[in-house]
């Protein structure tokens, strides 16, 4: 593309990137904090749920929904509103849109949040647990002063994995009319204008690139050193 | 004073880990729980702060039944320690040393001058070491600061666990020796776990030997070296009944039984001297190393007279033919 067709594009198509990229960051930000919100609780639950068994079956269910294509839940998003306005009669719902769209992000968030909180919790020590109580701490206690602070790095890594995932999965909801800059992708290749499918696919790429590379920053800075030191 | 009281534990599944056990531990006594993994050492340890609770009988803490208190109240109240994997990883060293202090809701002033105190005490350089994470100190450091905040709140009543099993031989026995002037000035109540003969020698006032949940022998290190209870007894000292004779005395005690008295004080403690808590193989090495005839003693800087080489000797050849 010459120099005049660039300025061109940019001049038909930039306000649409950069107001598109602000509506694909809107809804990833909203996706993971909702997700955030619910699993890291759902995950320090589990994790130190009394009955070994039930918390195993419900990290078994978490597990079996976690190799679901995030195409696949896009759609079932899509039915499940069609769903609820169509056969229950939800008539304040639009089938289409930002909700849906969301919801299914929400929804592809939630597992490895809540896999790497529990994780985060269970991997810490029983003997550090153990001295904590013999210190005299209360159970919340441990668990805000000693298992949480210690799970800290799992969760931040569960939040990097399901930040990157939702840019990556946030490119398919337009098809469920959620406004992204999967939009720009769709139609470029609806009309086969490479220069369209550039323009949606390259800030997504870049968006998912910079946020791996400053959450694994934050992750590794928040890391008790233990690990580094021992390999000295 | 602690008093169990015929107390059995039974885990769930039947093991039984404790068997009608009773024994009562003085005030300023250190008492070593000795025995093998799976003896009842540690069960009968944690029994005392309940993190295991009893399946019967009772124990009391100065007099008071620990079932009836708030179990996390009477925790605070007692200091726990255990091998170096004890130390909170995300905190310093502060913060380690802070945490029952902060339980308690301390001032905030009384905590910082109660942790450089602390840290003074075991031999750790409050400004260097303060801020560190434990992973950025040594075993025999990690090992100081796990005493020092099982002591922080100044609790009547210590708990060890194995407090000195992850060490090399040289740091260990130079924590032990630390830990034994440490609380001569100190005086509590400690309840001491060890697998290690050797060190619940060394470390006790009296020293309960246990195997499959029953206690063996009850006595001090001396009665148990020289007059074992069983076979079991005889056999768990094997063959270092004349090493462990010679560490079941003390200059201390030789001080008491020649009758030395505090004479001809010397006019500052010179670096050759002989602690009172040394024992005969201390003592013998300290001589070894000396060129004088005679060695003063000094009990936690307090000096208490002097040893002669010869008269060293004597209780030595004593104590070889008691054994």
């Amino acid at each position: 593309m010459s120099m005049l067709a660039m300025s061109q594009f940019l001049q038909d198509y930039g306000s649409d990137i950069i107001r598109l990229t602000g509506d694909h960051l809107v809804l990833t930000f909203m996706a993971v904090a909702i997700a955030a919100a619910l699993a890291v609780p759902t995950g320090v639950l589990l994790a130190m749920c009394p009955w070994r068994r039930f918390s195993n079956v419900m990290l078994g269910i978490v597990n079996i929904f976690q190799p679901i294509p995030s195409l696949a839940m896009v759609a079932l998003a899509g039915a499940l509103f069609i769903f609820l306005k169509e056969k229950l009669g939800w008539g304040f719902l639009r089938s289409t849109g930002f909700a849906p769209g969301l919801v299914a992000l929400v929804a592809y968030a939630l597992l490895p949040i809540i896999r790497n909180t529990y994780t985060g919790v269970r991997q810490v020590d029983d003997t550090i647990v153990e001295v904590a109580m013999g210190m005299g701490m209360k159970r919340v206690q441990v668990l805000f002063r000693v298992q949480l602070p210690l799970a800290v790095p799992f969760i931040l890594a569960g939040l990097r994995i399901a930040t990157v995932w939702t840019i990556g999965t946030a490119t398919l909801v337009s098809l469920i009319g959620a406004s992204s800059l999967g939009g720009l992708i769709f139609t470029g290749i609806a009309r086969s204008r490479i220069s369209l499918i550039l323009a949606g696919a390259i800030p997504a790429i870049i968006l998912a690139m910079v946020f791996d590379l400053f959450l694994g920053a934050t992750e590794r800075r928040l890391t008790p050193d233990e690990n580094i030191i021992n390999t000295k | 004073m602690i008093a169990f009281e015929r107390i059995n534990k039974t885990y769930p599944g039947g093991t039984v880990a404790v068997r009608d056990l009773t024994l009562t531990v003085a005030e300023g006594e250190t008492l070593v729980l000795l025995g093998t993994s799976g003896s009842g050492k540690t069960t009968t340890m944690k029994m005392v702060n309940r993190l295991i609770e009893p399946t019967s009988g009772q124990i009391r803490i100065a007099g008071q039944d620990i079932m009836v208190q708030d179990a996390v109240t009477l925790r605070r109240g007692i200091g726990y320690a255990i091998q170096h994997i004890g130390l909170f990883p995300h905190m310093t060293v502060a913060e380690n040393i802070a945490v029952v202090p902060k339980l308690l809701q301390w001032p905030g002033q009384k905590i910082n001058s109660r942790i450089d105190e602390l840290l003074s005490m075991v031999g750790v350089d409050p400004d260097e070491f303060r801020g560190r994470l434990p992973s950025q100190l040594s075993g025999g450091q990690k090992q100081r600061i796990g005493v020092a905040r099982a002591l922080a709140a100044d609790p009547p009543v210590i708990l060890m666990d194995e407090p000195f099993g992850a060490l090399d031989p040289i740091t260990r026995e130079q924590l032990q020796n630390e830990f034994l002037d440490l609380e001569s000035e100190i005086k509590k109540t400690i309840i001491f776990v060890t697998h290690d003969i050797f060190e619940a020698v060394k470390m006790g006032d009296r020293i309960a030997l246990l195997h499959e949940g029953v206690v063996q022998q009850l006595g001090t290190p001396r009665e148990i070296v020289l007059n074992p209870a069983n076979e079991f007894v005889s056999d768990f000292l094997g063959h270092h009944r004349f090493q462990l004779s010679l560490l079941t005395k003390t200059i201390r005690s030789i001080l008491r039984e020649l009758q030395i008295t505090p004479q001809s004080a010397p006019a500052e403690q010179p670096t050759d001297f002989l602690p009172a808590r040394s024992t005969l193989i201390d003592a013998l090495d300290a001589f070894q190393a000396a060129s004088q005839d005679s060695l003063p003693v000094y009990d936690a800087k307090q000096f208490q007279g002097w040893v002669a080489r010869h008269q060293l000797f004597q209780v030595v050849a004593q104590v070889m033919g008691e054994a």
